[in-house]
């Protein structure tokens, strides 16, 4: 019987194609728009994680607990070889480099410009950053302790070329001020204004000695295999490099402005799913009314011959179903096809400043199963309880009133 | 067996038409007999079809009471009374009677569908009704492939298959050409008088009339006296 109801219902939705054909499509067309800007989202988040994470940050970082907020040139790591060495057994992160950061001026023969001064370790930097690939004009550090990097606008800010001579003024922990002279070796452009305008990038060797620092740094920057994993907060690693001294932080910590626009990003999904999906089943319902009065004379002569009012509702339910199947079937086709031509070429939006970050490159819809099995499946559990109220007014119906009226 | 397979007593049923209440029965107290071929005849709006409603359980009397196989279907509701209409009476309404998304043999199967009598039962008692309307061949045809005779036909093969105890037709013949309706008419009380299956229908229509054992005449929602079908002829 109820297999037989199925296929009734089934043939039943196809009395009206046309309709039927229309509400799947517009239904479809709901859910493919979701599917995609679903995609287009998680596209962006890895464009935007990337972004944040990939040329300097990394994923991770360990610093002296208060050094963030203080900037305070005493406050290095603590047992740095110790947390080195942890580091260099530890097999669950992909990389990691060791930095000293100072504030400084630097001045060239024109201009005195604010900096934190940089020192970078250059044997594991490019593992962890893209520093490397940033130098447009001259070269890498390749171990010369004058050598001195600077963003493409700083370096037009101190009106420096390559080869010129910059000096660096700094406080030391004993409160004495030291100096140092380097020569431009390379001028990098990463897109974000900080590193391009407010850092100048020596070898971390260079740094040491003008600053007095010995061996020590302060900050570490990890790289995970994957990035999503610095918002998992079980991991062992935070425990492992977090202590009283020493705080490790991922990127949601550091750069909560991503993460919040990233929750911005869920929940504008959220709001964009439940309009879409109150207009679904708005549509279901009238597509279903409709049909349901067309029918009113049919439906009065099944309950006149002895069907029961609740299969006269199930029936109507079971039309909302296979339209449910119908309209996700089509979207499910739409949507991925969409996804799967735009995830090949990537979609441009021109150039995209947010948080001082340049989106330039394309954006690349992708679809991770995770999430975005709740669409389709929403879309055919709400279809089909939008069946639910015209089921309910088709069963209601005196047959002997829906037959008179209709004749 | 001369037991009643209906009986009314002072049944009425008043309708509402925007607060003005129209009186469509106003009072009738009916028995029918088993195996009687009856119809019930009386101008337009003398409250046939609501009366037939009333005896088939479509419509709940607004006072008096209906029995039908002497079981009183006054106060059964929803449910109930679906069942029992599915299993006590055999329906014919004036056109459309057929679901258009269902087969001819469909049609005919899908009362005893509703009832769970096995397949093979099904089976055979559709053939065997189809083959008595005339119709065999053409079970596998949508009904709108059919002509309105066949569809009638249809109609009174899928009323007869579950053997209820009264089958009720109105106006069968309403949308027939005279000539298709003296067919269908003979068609219905051959098998009356092969089956003893009690028939109650309305019309308007002479030869139908001619063609009842029977006749009612309704006026104003009162039984005005019984006709003799020989007048008709
Ligand atoms: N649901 C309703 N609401 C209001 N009035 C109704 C309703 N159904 C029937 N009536 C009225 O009740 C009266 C009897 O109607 P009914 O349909 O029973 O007559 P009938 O004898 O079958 O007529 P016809 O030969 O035209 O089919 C008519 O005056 C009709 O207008
Ligand atoms: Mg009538």
């Amino acid at each position: 019987m109820f297999l037989r109801m199925l296929k009734f219902s089934w043939r039943s939705i196809w009395r009206n194609a046309r309709r039927t054909v229309i509400t799947g499509l517009a239904v479809g067309f709901g859910l493919a728009s979701l599917l995609f800007t679903e995609a287009l989202m998680q596209g962006m988040t890895v464009h935007m994680i990337g972004a944040t994470t990939n040329p300097w940050m990394g994923d991770v970082q360990i610093h002296r607990r208060g050094f963030l907020d203080t900037r305070q040139l005493g406050l290095t790591v603590e047992r740095p070889d110790a947390v080195l060495e942890l580091l260099s057994q530890d097999t669950t992160i992909a990389a990691y480099t060791p930095r000293v950061l100072s504030p400084a001026s630097l001045s060239s023969a024109r201009e005195l410009k604010p900096v934190t001064l940089t020192g970078v370790d250059m044997s594991t930097d490019p593992d962890v950053t893209l520093l490397e690939s940033a130098v447009e004009t001259g070269s890498y550090f390749t171990g010369d302790s004058m050598e001195m990097v600077l963003g493409y606008r700083l370096a037009s800010d101190l009106k420096v070329e390559l080869g010129d001579v910059l000096v660096v003024t700094a406080a030391r922990t004993d409160s004495g001020l030291a100096s140092s002279m380097f020569l431009l070796s390379g001028i990098c452009n990463f897109g974000n204004e900080q590193l391009d305008r407010y850092s100048a990038f020596v070898n971390i060797g260079s740094a040491r000695d003008l600053l007095q620092l010995g061996d020590a740094f302060h900050e570490i920057a990890i790289v995970l295999p994957d990035a999503h994993m610095a918002g998992d907060t079980s991991l062992a690693l935070w425990d492992r490099y977090t202590d009283r001294e020493n705080i490790a932080e991922g990127w949601t910590e550091l750069a909560p402005q991503i993460s919040s626009m990233l929750d911005l990003v869920n929940v504008s999904m959220v709001i964009m799913s439940a309009i879409l999906f109150g207009l679904v089943i708005f549509g279901i319902v009238n597509s279903l009314f409709m049909s349901v009065y067309e029918r009113m004379f049919e439906l009065g002569i099944m309950k006149a011959v002895g069907t029961r009012p609740g299969t006269i509702g199930y029936m109507v339910i079971m039309e909302a179903f296979w339209l449910g199947v119908i309209s996700t079937a089509t979207g499910l086709a739409i949507g991925l096809l969409i996804i799967w031509i735009t995830s090949g070429t990537g979609i441009s939006f021109g150039e995209i400043e947010f948080s001082g970050i340049t989106l330039s490159r394309p954006i690349f819809p992708e679809l991770s199963p995770g999430r975005a099995w709740a669409y389709p499946v929403f879309t055919l559990l709400l279809t089909t309880l939008a069946g639910i109220f015209p089921g309910i007014h088709a069963a209601r119906q005196n047959p002997a009133e829906s037959m008179r009226r209709s004749l | 067996m001369n037991e009643d397979v209906i009986v009314t007593e002072g049944v009425e049923k008043t309708y509402e038409d925007s607060g003005v209440p129209v009186p469509a029965v106003r009072g009738i107290d009916y028995r029918l007999a088993r195996g009687e071929f009856t119809a019930i005849i009386g101008p337009s709006g003398s409250g046939k079809t609501t009366f037939l409603n009333l005896i088939a359980g479509l419509d709940t009397p607004t006072s008096g009471k209906v029995w039908l196989s002497g079981r009183c279907i006054s106060d059964m509701s929803g449910r109930d009374l679906s069942d029992f209409r599915r299993d006590n009476i055999g329906f014919i309404f004036q056109a459309y009677n057929l679901l258009p998304v269902l087969t001819v043999e469909e049609n005919v199967e899908y009362i005893m569908l509703l009832q769970g009598v096995p397949k093979p039962e099904r089976h055979e008692r559709v053939m065997d009704i189809l083959e008595k309307v005339g119709l065999a061949g053409y079970r596998d045809r949508r009904p709108l492939r059919l002509s309105g005779g066949q569809q009638q036909r249809v109609a009174v093969a899928r009323a007869m298959v579950s053997n209820p105890s009264l089958v009720i037709a109105d106006e069968p013949t309403a949308n027939l050409d005279s000539q298709t309706s003296g067919e269908l008419l003979d068609m219905m009380r051959r098998l009356n008088e092969e089956t003893g299956m009690t028939f109650l229908f309305s019309t308007h229509d002479e030869i139908v009339m001619e063609r009842a054992r029977k006749v009612v005449v309704l006026r104003d929602g009162r039984i005005d006296g019984n006709a003799d079908p020989e007048d008709f002829q």
